[in-house]
């Protein structure tokens, strides 16, 4: 017999934190088809996260409620992803991660700083350490775009102007948009992490004969710079 | 300055607006050393992908083949055993110390204190050491497997460990000392580049630089992914002004950090199931456990992971080429590629002569920021 106590675990408050942010986000945008669920790292510890599928007329509005109302203060990452086989609806994909890390500015005590300590085993509710993923989906179109939320993350600002950069999805909105890891002379419309580009040892299993490839011809030669 | 500057750390450039010796505004300008690593990934076997991530950080090559592996481990559902887990900690945590020292090696030539470059790389030699009877090499040591990790502790690692560690645990001390007592190292670092924790997060800098505000925010203190929930150690946290944490906080905390790391690798030692001297043959299950080739299509994983210069993540969708054998997408969150961007706001309104002892407080590392 397991006596409790009443006293829960840590992977019982995250998922209890995590659970109220989906309940929140069922009443919060219900009738926009945005989903929500809880789901699990399949390796090492059972550590909850939320999973949220944003329709992209919706994003800076969810993005904007995530942050000020359930506290997601850092914008990890931005990426993007082509599907040129996938389903219509479907042909690009901008996933964003997110967490909520709860940092404060530490309150000032006499002229000095006292410093912000919490202790993770009690943290409750709000307070608990949470990842979202948050994946919005873009029909087949010739000029991707979804909206740009520089404004709510200002690291948003360069993971989208990497995204655009690599894989050539537009954010409406963003301001100053440049390659930032590509040369800035590189040619208009060449995105490298689409995927008709090809990589020169695309489809070759065994390449020990010409490890360099100084042999064969890039797929795109002549197209490209 | 740059793309040849000693302020650089790498191959980049600041563009600077200066009035008079005050800077008015910054533009960096990344992207030198772009080698696509996303893109020749997604033309590999997940297998082949660890090597590739070494080589994104030459000084800290470890924890960022471990964040990938972690990454795959969650994509392709292994479940690793605990013995492996503990000697996964044990590699990370050294080659974090060595990265911190050779950051700190790496800051005191800018700002006039030579002496501090030759004792920490003394002391780096020690764990590059550790790491080597680890991987077999010195610099990128392809270290993980997905399932587990190559090799296990070779015999009288845990006692050669022990004693180097205590010597670096007196060393850094000596170190400290040297600097904390060196004129140039407090007038040039103390009250230059304040920043604040919660700018800081919404800028997406992380690790360290938060925690040198005064923050106890850590991945392995907030999302415990490996054995870090069963190791004695506290995160190290600064105490800053009251104008947030200054370019002195952000050298303390991680001389913390070497400190709590090299605890945190003593006591996975004393506590690694099995015992630190039995060694077990490459291969067995103790050490590593079978793990699919494919990822079935519409599967992804991401994992969230403390490298020393902040929260580095792997985001890895499944389903590529050669039915699954590839991964279909692989993207690479840089602590740095958001950092550099913010350090360089950080610095307006100082003097010219305060970018390297701000840039430099940062831990800038190009090789990953350029990917």
């Amino acid at each position: 017999m397991v006596f409790s106590l009443g006293i829960k675990t840590r992977g019982e408050y995250a998922e209890e934190a995590a659970q109220q942010v989906i309940d929140a986000a069922i009443v919060r945008w219900q009738g926009t088809g945005l989903e929500a669920e809880v789901r699990n790292h399949k390796s090492g510890m059972a550590r909850p996260y939320v999973y949220i599928k944003c329709p992209r007329n919706h994003w800076r509005a969810v993005a904007k409620w995530l942050r000020f109302e359930m506290g997601a203060d850092h914008c990890s990452m931005i990426t993007g992803i082509h599907w040129p086989d996938g389903p219509d609806d479907c042909k690009w994909e901008v996933v964003a991660h997110l967490m909520r890390m709860n940092v404060i500015n530490p309150p000032e005590r006499g002229g000095w700083t006292k410093q912000v300590i919490r202790d993770p085993k009690i943290l409750q509710d709000d307070d608990v350490p949470m990842e979202f993923e948050v994946s919005i989906s873009i029909p087949d179109t010739r000029n991707p775009s979804v909206q740009s939320v520089q404004e709510v993350w200002m690291g948003a600002d360069w993971n989208e102007k990497e995204t655009w950069d690599l894989v050539g999805i537009d954010f409406e909105g963003h301001e100053n948009m440049r390659r930032v890891l590509q040369p800035h002379d590189t040619p208009v419309g060449f995105h490298p992490l689409q995927r008709q580009h090809k990589i020169r040892y695309h489809d070759f299993e065994v390449m020990y004969d010409d490890a360099q490839g100084f042999g064969r011809k890039a797929i795109d030669e002549g197209k490209t710079k | 300055m740059g793309p040849q500057h000693p302020m650089t750390h790498g191959l980049w450039t600041l563009k600077v607006k200066v009035d008079g010796e005050t800077v008015v505004d910054t533009i960096p300008d990344l992207g030198y050393i772009h080698r696509g690593v996303e893109k020749i990934c997604e033309s590999r076997d997940f297998t082949k992908i660890t090597t590739y991530c070494d080589r994104l950080c030459y000084a800290s090559a470890n924890t960022w083949s471990h964040s990938y592996i972690y990454a795959a481990e969650d994509l392709l559902e292994v479940e690793v055993p605990e013995r492996a887990e503990y000697i996964r900690v044990i590699a990370v945590e050294l080659q974090r110390i060595a990265s911190h020292l050779m950051w700190l090696g790496a800051f005191c030539p800018d700002i006039g204190n030579l002496t501090a470059f030759v004792w920490c790389l003394r002391e780096r030699e020690m764990m590059l050491d550790l790491l080597q009877e680890l991987g077999g090499s010195r610099m990128h040591y392809n270290f993980p497997r997905i399932g587990g990790v190559k090799r296990d502790l070779p015999i009288g690692f845990a006692m050669r460990a022990r004693a180097k560690i205590k010597l670096f645990l007196d060393r850094i001390q000596e170190t400290e000392q040297l600097l904390d007592e060196s004129t140039v190292f407090l007038v040039r670092t103390q009250g230059v580049g304040y920043a604040k924790p919660e700018e800081m997060v919404n800028w997406g800098v992380t690790g360290p630089n938060v925690r040198a505000g005064g923050v106890n925010y850590d991945v392995r203190w907030a999302h415990p992914y490996s054995v870090y929930d069963q190791l004695d150690w506290d995160v190290s946290v600064e105490r800053p002004s009251i104008k947030g944490a200054d370019s002195y906080d952000r050298y303390r905390v991680r001389v913390d950090e070497m400190r709590q790391s090299a605890l945190m690798c003593l006591d996975a030692l004393n506590k690694i199931p099995g015992g630190a001297e039995t060694h077990y043959s490459e291969g067995d299950p103790m050490i590593i456990s079978k793990a699919k080739e494919r990822a079935e299509e519409g599967k992804t994983g991401f994992h969230h992971f403390e490298d020393s210069r902040g929260e580095s993540m792997f985001y890895m969708v499944g389903g590529g080429d050669q039915r699954g054998k590839h991964p279909y997408r692989i993207s690479i969150r840089s602590p740095m590629f958001l950092t550099i961007p913010y350090a360089s706001k950080c610095m307006i309104g100082y003097k010219v002569a305060d970018i390297p002892a701000i840039m430099g407080s940062f831990d800038p590392c190009i090789g990953e920021t350029d990917r």
